[in-house]
């Protein structure tokens, strides 16, 4: 045993066994919303590229019911505050206020991809597809469908989540990690649609 | 039943998100020219991802050595696709 001792190398390693005193899962959450979050910016870049190319783009105010997008963003805006006072909750020990706002913020999703599955709707029944539009210019309508159409994949996965913490909440088989945890996802589907309302919905 | 301050501080920064989104959809309508309107939204973009991000999602109250590798990591490759193609688009270069 002695000699094992003597044999083994050097550790160098000095920054604990958390460097960035948080938890692993946390962590890893914090890792996968950033490789995520670059998904978008792969989107939104090219949907930039594309845009400054064309001679012409169609005026969104013309297309998109404004009011609409202004309500969806309201939804979506007020779920990350209820999903924000459920995490507070959870932190505070308060495991059933922490539900009824984990709930609220379900719902909250629900009202949005209702919207959003109504404008899909509008815009389809004039005619938009991914390959053609009535605007005139093709990328248009590709890249309306398939950056909204993965933010509200993104939204109905965290719909899918929130249902099971509520569960889980209820069960009392979910600590105020887990909460927080879904928390991120959730504030992360909030700040994803900032930029697509900004830079899509805006510009 | 006691309201912390953290709810407090999460309805406040529920109503500055309300009050940019206004403000946004607003400036949006004025008939200002096209670079300053581009300016101001991207200035109140990066406002509430700032909020949502710092308190929201509690980034603020993170180590800053985590903090710092998360911007920064998403901001270095967001600029690279952005240099990369943006001035290839607007110098009228189309990709064949």
């Amino acid at each position: 045993m002695a000699n094992q001792a003597a044999v083994r190398p050097e550790i160098s390693w000095e920054g604990g066994t958390s460097p960035f005193q948080v938890s692993w899962q946390k962590l890893m959450m914090w890792f996968f919303l950033v490789s995520d979050a670059l998904l978008f910016a792969g989107f939104l870049v090219a949907y930039g590229y594309v845009r400054l190319s064309s001679d012409s783009w169609p005026d969104q105010g013309e297309v998109f019911t404004m009011a609409l997008i202004g309500v969806m963003t309201f939804v979506l805006i007020t779920s990350s505050a209820t999903m924000a006072s459920a995490v507070g909750g959870a932190r505070d020990g308060d495991l059933i206020r922490a539900r009824k706002f984990v709930i609220m913020t379900a719902v909250g999703g629900v009202l949005f991809l209702g919207m959003q599955a109504f404008e899909w709707t509008t815009l389809i029944s004039e005619g938009a597809t991914l390959t053609q539009n009535p605007w005139g210019v093709k990328g248009f309508s590709a890249f309306f469908f398939v950056i909204t159409g993965f933010h509200g994949i993104h939204v109905l996965i965290g719909i899918v989540i929130l249902v099971i913490t509520a569960v889980r909440l209820g069960r009392g088989q979910t600590t105020a990690a887990g909460v927080e945890l879904t928390g991120l996802y959730w504030h992360f589907v909030d700040l994803i649609w900032v930029f697509i309302f900004t830079c899509f919905y805006l510009i | 039943m006691e309201v912390s301050s953290s709810f407090k501080t999460y309805w406040q920064v529920w109503g500055i998100l309300l009050i940019l989104t206004l403000f946004m959809i607003f400036f949006e309508s004025v008939d200002a020219p096209v670079g300053v309107t581009i300016i101001v939204l991207v200035v109140a973009m990066l406002l509430k991802a700032t909020l949502i991000g710092g308190w929201f999602m509690h980034l603020r109250k993170e180590s800053i050595f985590l903090t710092v590798i998360l911007v920064a990591a998403t901001l270095l490759t967001v600029a690279v696709l952005f240099f990369l193609l943006i001035p290839d688009a607007m110098a009228g270069t189309v990709l064949q």
